[in-house]
C-alpha cells in the first residue's frame, strides 16, 4: 500500500503485529514452527486413558504421561525419531494406498482451496497439499533417493521434534472430510494422510483426549460416553414413554433380543444428547409403524467409531464390536442409524478388517421385499435408505403438515455424502415429509459439501474459535438459503454434525434448529391407533 | 465536481482497494482476494459484500444504525480468527486513507480532499460501531461454549451427578484410610 498510515493500520498497538498479518510470507514454510496456546490446540489425552487403551489387547497406545503441548518438552521417548520412521516404514509397506499417496501428488494445486480449514484460517499450512506434504518431506527425506541425494532441493527435510509439533496441530486441523480428495486429479485421499499421521504421533504418546477417552469408553463399555448397559436401556426407555406422551402409541422396543430380525446399532448421542434424542424418537416410531421385528444392543450401543480418528488397530476392534454382538443375537442383517463415521469406516474399511460378515444375511427388507444389494458384504443397510425404500414401496402414512413448522435445507454429512454415495436417499425422503425445503448453493452440497468443522474429534469446546473458522464455509451457505428462503432448520443425517452443527449455529446463524432426517419423519408419520396431541413443533414440543 | 459525484465515480475502485487492503491481513490473502464466488471463498466473499455496501452507506452519509448489517457480516468472520482486537477492527479505518489518496492523485478532484469530514466522521462511527460487534461476537463465541458444555456429554460423564460424586467418595475415602 503507498499510503504509510496504512501500515501503520494494519499492526496491532499493543501487542505488535497481529499473528494473521503479513500478506507476503518472508519464511519458506518449513521454517515457520507450530506455535500451541490456547485455543488453538485440543487438550492431549489424560494420562489413565492412554495408559488404559495401551493395556487391552491387540491396542498399543505407548507413552502414557502428563504433558502440555505448550511445553517445550513433550517428554516423548528418547527413541522417539527411531519409532516415527520405524512406523513410517511398516506402514508404506502395509498400506500400498499410502505410498502411492506419498509419489504421485504433483502439487497441481486443485485441492489448495478446498479445505474448510483453510477458507476459514487462511493458513497455508492448511490446504490439503501442504498438509500432506508435512508428511511427505519427511518420506522424501528418509524413503526416496532424490530426496536422500538432494534433501531440501527436493522438497526433502530431517524429521525433527519441531516436524512432529507440526505434525500435531495440522493433523488435528483435518477433519478427514475428504472434500479436497473429490478435486484431486489423481484420487490422492488426503484424509488417509492425516490418518497416518495421527497413527504415527500415536506411537510416541501424541494424542488428544476428546478422542481417545471416547475411544476408550467405547471400548470399555460399547458407547463413547462411557455409559453402562441399564444406563442405555433406561434412556431409551424414556424416549420410548416420551413418545408415547406425545403421540399415544406405545412403543414395543426390545434390548439385546436373540432371533431378532435386525440389530439396530445408532450413535449413543441419539440416546443421551439433543437434538439427537427426536431423531432417536423418530427411530422408534418408524419401527413401531412398520412392525419391524428388531432389537436394541446395549452392548453395541455406539455407531460412532472413534477409533477411526487413532489407528487402524482400534478401528478394527469397535467395528469388530458391532458385528460380534450381531453373531451372538443372531440377527439377519444389521440396519444402521444416522451416523457419519460409521460409515466410513463400514463402506470403506469393513471389508477387509472384519469382513465379509457371512454369518449374517444380505439385507432383505422384510416389509418391501427389497433385497440391499449394495450392503451384500457388510449386511448393514443405512437408516436413510430403508426409510426411502419404505416411502418408495408405499409402506408409510405421511401428513406433510405435521412438518409445517418446518423450513429445511439439507446438510450432506461429509461420510455419507463422499464414502458411501448416500445423496439422493435423504433428498427423496424429504420430498415426502415435507411441504417445501430448499438446497444449498450448489458448490456446498452433495459431493462438494462442507464439513461441519468439527469432525474426527474435534468438537471439543477448548478449541471453539478454530471450530467456528472451520465451521464458516458450511455456515456460511446455511445463511444465504436463510436470509433467501427464510429456512428454520438445517437438517442432516450425522451425529456429530446434530452436536456440532448446534454451536456452528447458534454462532453464525442463531435461531436456526439442526435435526436429523428421521426426526422429521417421526414427526410426519401417521400411527395406528394414535392419539396425537397439539404438536406444534413435532416431537420437540413440550407438553 | 462534486464530492458524492467522486464518490460514485471511484466507488469500485476505493472498495477494491479497501478490500484488498482488509484481506491483506490474511496469511493466504491471494486466494481471497482473486476468488469471487462467496461459497468457494466465504472470507473474500463476504468482505467484498460487506465492504461495497458499507462504502454506500458511508458515501451517502446514512443513518449509523445502517452500518450495522454489513459490518456484523464482516465482524463476526474476524472475531473468530487469529487477529489482535486493534488488527480485526482495523480495516474498517483504511477507507479514510484510500479515498484520500485516491482523490489526491486525481488533479480535478483533489480538492474535494477538503470536503471530507463528514465522510470521515461517518468512519469513525463504523469503527466504533465494528468493536462493539466484536465484542458481541467474543461474547457469543463463549455463550455458545457454555452452551455446549452444559448441554454436551460432560453432563453425563463429568458433573456432579449421584454416580460421578459416589466415585469421587469411594476414592476419597480410601485415601483417607490408607492414610491411617
Amino acid at each position: 500500500m503507498a499510503v504509510p498510515k496504512l501500515e501503520q493500520l494494519s499492526k496491532s498497538v499493543v501487542q505488535g503485529p497481529s499473528l494473521a498479518t503479513g500478506a507476503v510470507p518472508t519464511k519458506d514454510w518449513m521454517d515457520i514452527p507450530a506455535i500451541f496456546k490456547p485455543g488453538n490446540y485440543a487438550y492431549p489425552a489424560k494420562q489413565e486413558k492412554v495408559a488404559y487403551l495401551n493395556s487391552q489387547k491387540d491396542l498399543h497406545f505407548p507413552n502414557a504421561r502428563e504433558w502440555s503441548p505448550e511445553d517445550d518438552d513433550w517428554k516423548l521417548p528418547e527413541d522417539w525419531k527411531d519409532i516415527i520412521l520405524k512406523g513410517l516404514k511398516e506402514r508404506l509397506d502395509k498400506f500400498r494406498s499410502l505410498k502411492i499417496f506419498m509419489d504421485c501428488c504433483v502439487r497441481c494445486g486443485a485441492c489448495a482451496d478446498k479445505c474448510h480449514f483453510f477458507l476459514g484460517t487462511g493458513d497455508p499450512k492448511n490446504m490439503p497439499v501442504l498438509r500432506a506434504e508435512l508428511l511427505r518431506s519427511v518420506y522424501r527425506n528418509d524413503f526416496t533417493l532424490g530426496g536422500k541425494l538432494l534433501g531440501a532441493m527436493a522438497g526433502a527435510r530431517e524429521m525433527t521434534v519441531g516436524v512432529l509439533k507440526e505434525w500435531f496441530m495440522y493433523s488435528y486441523q483435518c477433519t478427514e472430510c475428504r472434500r479436497c480428495s473429490v478435486f484431486c486429479p489423481y484420487g490422492i485421499d488426503t484424509a488417509e494422510v492425516t490418518m497416518m499421521l495421527r497413527e504415527l504421533l500415536h506411537l510416541v504418546g501424541v494424542g488428544i483426549n476428546w478422542i481417545l477417552e471416547p475411544a476408550s469408553n467405547s471400548n470399555r463399555t460399547g458407547n463413547h460416553m462411557g455409559l453402562q448397559p441399564h444406563t442405555f436401556k433406561d434412556n431409551v426407555d424414556f424416549l420410548a414413554d416420551d413418545v408415547e406422551n406425545l403421540t399415544g402409541v406405545k412403543i414395543n422396543h426390545s434390548f439385546n433380543r436373540k432371533g431378532a430380525e435386525v440389530l439396530f446399532i445408532t450413535p449413543s448421542a441419539d440416546v443421551f444428547a439433543e437434538p439427537g434424542l427426536y431423531t432417536a424418537m423418530g427411530y422408534l416410531l418408524l419401527f413401531e409403524h412398520i412392525g419391524l421385528d428388531y432389537t436394541w444392543s446395549t452392548y453395541a450401543s455406539e455407531g460412532g467409531n472413534f477409533g477411526l480418528f487413532t489407528n487402524n488397530e482400534l478401528m478394527k476392534k469397535l467395528n469388530g464390536k458391532m458385528y460380534a454382538e450381531a453373531k451372538r443375537l443372531g440377527v439377519k442383517y444389521i440396519i444402521g442409524g444416522e451416523c457419519g463415521h460409521m460409515w466410513r469406516v463400514v463402506h470403506q474399511y469393513m471389508d477387509t478388517m472384519n469382513g465379509p460378515a457371512d454369518f449374517m444375511e444380505v439385507p432383505k427388507s422384510s416389509i418391501t421385499g427389497t433385497t440391499f444389494n449394495n450392503a451384500a458384504s457388510t449386511k448393514m443397510v443405512h437408516i436413510s435408505e430403508f426409510t426411502a425404500d419404505l416411502i418408495k414401496n408405499g409402506k408409510l402414512k405421511l401428513d406433510k403438515s405435521r412438518n409445517a413448522h418446518v423450513k429445511a435445507t439439507f446438510h450432506d454429512s461429509c461420510n455419507p455424502a463422499r464414502a458411501m454415495g448416500l445423496i439422493d436417499e435423504p433428498r427423496y425422503i424429504l420430498d415426502h415429509v415435507l411441504d417445501n425445503w430448499v438446497e444449498m448453493p450448489e458448490n456446498t452440497i452433495r459431493e462438494q459439501t462442507f464439513c461441519c468443522g468439527s469432525g474426527t474429534g474435534l468438537n471439543t469446546d477448548e478449541i471453539m474459535e478454530l471450530r467456528m473458522r472451520s465451521g464458516l464455509p458450511r455456515a456460511n451457505a446455511v445463511k444465504h438459503v436463510i436470509d433467501k428462503h427464510d429456512v428454520n432448520t438445517l437438517s442432516c443425517v450425522c451425529a456429530i454434525d446434530r452436536a456440532t452443527l448446534t454451536s456452528l449455529m447458534n454462532y453464525w446463524n442463531p435461531g436456526c434448529n439442526v435435526c436429523g432426517v428421521s426426526e422429521l419423519v417421526g414427526n410426519a408419520l401417521v400411527m395406528d391407533g394414535e392419539n396425537r396431541q397439539e404438536l406444534d413443533e413435532g416431537l420437540r414440543t413440550l407438553v | 465536481m462534486k464530492l458524492d459525484e467522486a464518490f460514485r465515480n471511484y466507488r469500485e475502485k476505493i472498495v477494491d482497494r479497501w478490500v484488498e487492503y482488509t484481506l491483506s491481513t490474511y496469511k493466504s490473502s491471494s486466494f481471497f482476494i482473486k476468488e469471487k464466488d462467496k461459497f468457494a471463498n466465504p472470507v473474500g466473499g463476504n468482505t467484498r459484500e460487506a465492504l461495497d455496501a458499507l462504502f454506500g452507506l458511508l458515501a451517502k452519509n446514512a443513518d449509523p444504525q445502517e452500518f450495522v448489517a454489513p459490518l456484523e457480516q464482516i465482524m463476526r468472520i474476524r472475531a473468530i480468527q487469529e487477529f489482535a482486537a486493534s488488527v480485526a477492527v482495523g480495516p474498517i479505518h483504511a477507507v479514510k486513507h484510500i479515498t484520500r489518496e485516491i482523490l489526491s492523485k486525481d488533479k480535478e478532484r483533489c480538492h474535494l480532499v477538503q470536503d471530507l469530514y463528514d465522510f470521515e466522521f461517518a468512519v469513525d462511527l463504523a469503527v466504533l460501531a465494528a468493536f462493539d460487534l466484536y465484542m458481541q461476537c467474543r461474547e457469543r463465541l463463549y455463550q455458545v461454549r457454555i452452551q455446549e458444555i452444559k448441554t454436551g456429554n460432560y453432563i453425563l460423564t463429568d458433573s456432579k451427578c449421584p454416580t460421578n460424586l459416589l466415585k469421587t467418595n469411594i476414592q476419597e475415602s480410601l485415601k483417607t484410610v490408607e492414610n491411617h
